[in-house]
């Protein structure tokens, strides 16, 4: 108990000293506001432009959730595509690590062209960022079934579809949800790349606009609305996850 | 000098496991070696062998997991081709969902064979008794001891009511006293329900213990080279059955064929 409230003391300590430092530092030696604002100007700012803010915020949102949804559903079965079809494991599955070697962030600009300024290619873009991870670690997955337990299952007279959803899923959860939670963040990341090459809202555009019209304290608090909506979005994922309580750990 | 070689008291009963020439490969590598034996029906017999003789293989065959590459195994008369609904298998491991609490682990061999509904149906409270599981239904996996969860594969397996019950070391895991009493376990519910079981195992002690019949087998290539008649009387019991002057005999020939006498 002593070393938990030791603990929070320690961080709370740490963050205390951040705060002085930005804050103490900024004003010790007038730092342009444009260059860098002081937190305390951030944070009236942040309540200044809340309603402007949260707009933003629920354009981005929806674009991270769709991205993520689409890559989740599409990422699944082509993950089971791969595993189950051996002709796709030969040509589908090299092709797809080929395309994960492209630099998504140049993708971006043709997404543009291809999907427009409005939400598609903003979807497009948290997709491509999501899809990959959730491919390789659902195919991990499933391909971490327990081999004694696939024999269990033989010699139970199993049908295919029994073995399918008794014990490759469940196997295959897991390792899912890490691909998951390593996912969410990366949907933020592809909408904000997206919102940055061509958009009309958004927290990434609102950050661009900003920034160009000097406004950087409001640039810092649509910075800090992104990282705190890609946090809350991961500890969603987190807290689903524990569903799958079998998970190792 | 013990009932070596003698023909089996239960001959009269018919044959349930005709083991007919098996012999398998790995490549170059042969594991058994024209593998040949009877079981008869209602029989408990043993498999002995060192480590690596291809017992396990042998089990997997009879079991409908593995082919050879020749001879084959008939069961009840009938060409082994794959897993057969009357043969339940236990294996080393002991194969639960760790998902799934011990209730639902025990149901799941009745699901997958016969469906959902039998599964439901099917009062699983007195195998949960005579494996000493009562209290721990809701309970999951990784809460019980390593020897709760080879009774609860059991009894997964059990549930099912094959006429034939192959396993394969299912106690090799255990502490002594745990193994005893799983042993007697078996015993009692082999004697209840008349099963034909085949038992893998590497302990001569265990062997001797439960057995009708051990089959001693051979360093790789697997070989049957012995077939040794257990005439020790039942209901058998792991302290007074041991003590007997019968029971070392049959220990000591036993390690004399596997060399380790």
């Amino acid at each position: 108990m002593t070393g938990t409230i030791r603990r929070a003391a320690e961080v709370l300590l740490f963050c205390a000293a951040l705060i002085i430092l930005w804050e103490g530092g900024v004003r010790l030696f007038e730092v342009k506001p444009y260059l860098l604002p002081s937190l305390s100007s951030i944070a009236e700012e942040t309540w200044r432009a809340r309603a402007q803010l949260w707009h933003h915020s629920l354009v981005t949102l929806g674009e991270v959730a769709l991205g993520f949804a689409f890559a989740t559903v599409l990422g699944v079965a082509l993950a089971a595509l791969i595993f189950f079809v051996p002709l796709a494991r030969r040509t589908l599955y090299p092709f797809v690590v080929a395309l994960q070697s492209i630099p998504k962030i140049g993708l971006a600009p043709i997404i543009v062209v291809w999907c427009g300024y409005g939400l598609a290619s903003k979807v497009t873009m948290a997709f491509l960022f999501a899809f990959f991870p959730i491919v390789i670690t659902t195919l991990g997955g499933l391909a971490s079934t327990p081999a004694h337990l696939e024999e269990h299952f033989r010699a139970l007279g199993a049908k295919a579809w029994a073995s399918f959803w008794r014990l490759r899923v469940p196997s295959a959860l897991p390792s899912f949800v890490d691909g998951a939670k390593v996912a969410m963040p990366l949907a933020v990341i592809g909408a904000i790349v997206g919102e940055f090459v061509g958009s009309n809202d958004g927290l990434g555009n609102l950050i661009l606009i900003a920034t160009g019209s000097s406004q950087t304290a409001l640039s810092f608090s649509a910075l800090l609305v992104v990282t705190g909506l890609s946090l809350a979005l991961f500890y969603l994922i987190e807290a689903l996850g524990r569903l799958v309580w079998w998970r190792q750990g | 000098m013990v009932a070596a070689g003698l023909k089996p008291v239960a001959d009269m009963a018919p044959v349930a496991i005709a083991i007919d020439g098996v012999t398998k490969r790995f490549g170059s590598l042969t594991v058994l070696d024209n593998v040949t034996a009877e079981i008869r029906d209602r029989e408990f017999v043993s498999i002995l062998g060192p480590s690596g003789c291809g017992k396990s293989t042998l089990l997997r065959i009879l079991a409908g997991l593995v082919a050879c590459e020749e001879g084959g195994i008939d069961i009840f008369g009938g060409r082994v081709k794959g897993p057969r609904d009357d043969v339940g298998v236990v294996f080393q491991t002991a194969n639960l969902l760790p998902w799934l609490n011990i209730e639902a682990n025990l149901r799941l061999g009745l699901e997958i064979r016969r469906g959902k509904a039998v599964a439901r149906a099917t009062d699983i409270a007195p195998m949960v008794e005579t494996l000493g599981l009562t209290g721990f239904e809701q309970h999951f996996p990784h809460q019980l001891s390593g020897g709760m969860r080879h009774r609860v594969a059991i009894g997964q397996t059990l549930l099912c009511d094959p006429r034939v019950l192959l396993m394969d070391e299912p106690f090799g895991a255990l502490d002594a006293l745990t193994r005893d009493r799983l042993n007697m376990e078996l015993l009692r519910i082999w004697q209840r329900d008349a099963k034909t079981v085949v038992l893998i195992t590497h302990s001569i002690a265990e062997a001797v213990l439960l057995s009708d019949r051990v089959l001693v087998m051979s360093e790789r290539p697997g070989r049957i080279i012995r077939d040794v008649t257990i005439d020790l009387p039942r209901p058998r019991d792991p302290s007074r059955t041991r003590e007997s002057a019968a029971f070392g005999e049959y220990v000591v020939e036993l390690s004399r064929l596997m060399g380790v006498g």
